[in-house]
């Protein structure tokens, strides 16, 4: 017995410690996607003036939103209010913008206009509360000068209208 | 929705996988109005029918889209398709949209590529009413045979046919004359006695005729009863005698 309980002494005194780390993997796929329906694009009715009302020349851009769950996220979609590309500006640029629901999945969606807050000027959060699909509009109008109306420099302009899906 | 609009084959393996509407409600929110897509079905009832209640809702634009297992276009009713509307409102810029695929093993003989294909036999040969010219009436008689001699010769040679048929009938006949003689000898013996019969009637006739008594006195009376003799023709004679003695003399000169 003596013997025995030396050797079992010895073999933990020797033995070394062992660990391993064992990964648990998992993907998430969205349940909310964000897909350009149609282009935008600026018209220039005036020399101070670029919009995207098609009576102007220009084309109103279209996000369609896909969200297959229902009072689980935010659809928040903000105008531009500044050229990301543009000519070099000698006067200021005043921004306005609307964001409108166009087309929807369900008649269900019907009060998301009326239901739409405005965390900030420029953008607008709507509350996607029931599953499905809806398109929303994004109007930009880009004024050059304020009460000068001063021309836009001849050149190529960009805008970018951000639309984001945020988990309630 | 009708076939022509899928083609002049659109109804045989067109198959409908898919719909998608568009419209716009225009209403007042607190009006009540409803609106259903819908399409019927061969036979009864409706094979696609979607319902939307605007009732205390704001109008707006509405699309939707709904996948569909491959479904014959058959099945759809011609013309049954319809946007249906009940309360106060309407629908304006409405739009329907089928997606679709043509299943071209629908019929498997399209395509030998296809399940289900059997190899057709071969077409069987058209009947022609073959143009034989020697049954043309107007080629025969065009060329009927103008020459006399060749006419003849023909008649000839058909009487000689006919007389050989007809030989050769008799032959049958006395041949057939040992199968069945005793028939024979009852014909013979009735042509025998009614030719006899016959005979008599035909001689009776001649004795019955009688001959009228009737004197034919001379009428013509010769006047003058001599002779006009031919001076010239002992001189012609003997001249003749005299030439044949020459002509036998001189046989032996």
């Amino acid at each position: 017995m003596k013997n025995f309980i030396v050797t079992l002494t010895l073999m933990l005194a020797v033995s070394p410690v062992i660990a391993e780390n064992i990964y648990i993997n998992g993907d998430v796929e969205s349940r909310c996607s964000i897909v350009q329906d149609t282009a935008g694009r600026w018209g220039n009715p005036s020399a101070n003036v670029l919009t995207t009302l098609p009576a102007s020349g220009g084309q109103v851009p279209i996000i369609r939103f896909d969200y297959s769950l229902a009072n689980a996220y935010y659809a928040s979609i903000s105008t531009p209010i500044s050229f990301s590309t543009s000519p070099s500006l000698s006067d200021s640029t005043v921004f306005t913008g609307v964001v409108a629901v166009t087309q929807t999945s369900s008649s269900d969606m019907s009060g998301y206009q009326a239901a739409s807050t405005t965390p900030a000027a420029n953008t607008r959060q709507y509350a996607l509360t029931v599953a499905g699909t809806t398109w929303f509009s994004a109007t930009s109008v880009a004024t050059h000068g304020g009460g000068n109306s001063t021309p836009f420099p001849s050149g190529s302009y960009t805008g970018i209208v951000v639309a984001s899906c945020i988990a309630m | 929705m009708t076939p022509k609009y899928l083609g002049a084959n659109g109804v045989d393996g067109m198959e409908i996988n898919g719909i998608i509407y568009q419209y716009t409600a225009v209403k007042d929110k607190e009006d009540d109005f409803t609106v259903t897509v819908q399409n019927k079905k061969e036979g009864g009832g409706y094979v696609f029918q979607d319902r939307e209640d605007w009732s205390q809702k704001y109008g707006m634009t509405i699309r939707k889209a709904f996948a569909m297992p491959y479904t014959p276009l058959a099945t759809f009713k011609e013309d049954g398709g319809a946007i249906v509307t009940t309360g106060t409102g309407s629908v304006e810029n409405a739009q329907v949209v089928y997606l679709h695929r043509f299943n071209r093993c629908f019929d498997p003989q399209t395509d030998p590529n296809c399940t289900g294909y059997v190899t057709p036999l071969p077409p069987e040969p058209p009947e022609f009413d073959l143009y034989d010219a020697l049954d043309d009436e107007f080629v025969e008689e065009a060329t009927k045979e103008l020459d006399q001699d060749l006419i003849d010769k023909d008649k000839k040679k058909e009487e000689e046919e006919s007389e050989e048929k007809e030989e050769e009938e008799n032959l049958e006949t006395l041949l057939a004359v040992g199968d069945n003689p005793l028939t024979m000898g009852d014909d013979f013996t009735q042509s025998s006695i009614i030719a006899q019969m016959n005979a008599a009637l035909n001689i009776s006739a001649y004795y019955k005729a009688r001959i009228p008594s009737i004197v034919y006195n001379e009428q013509l009376v010769m006047k003058e009863q001599k002779t006009l003799g031919n001076s010239k023709r002992i001189l012609r004679s003997l001249a003749q005698d005299q030439l044949h003695n020459q002509m036998v003399e001189a046989q032996y000169q």
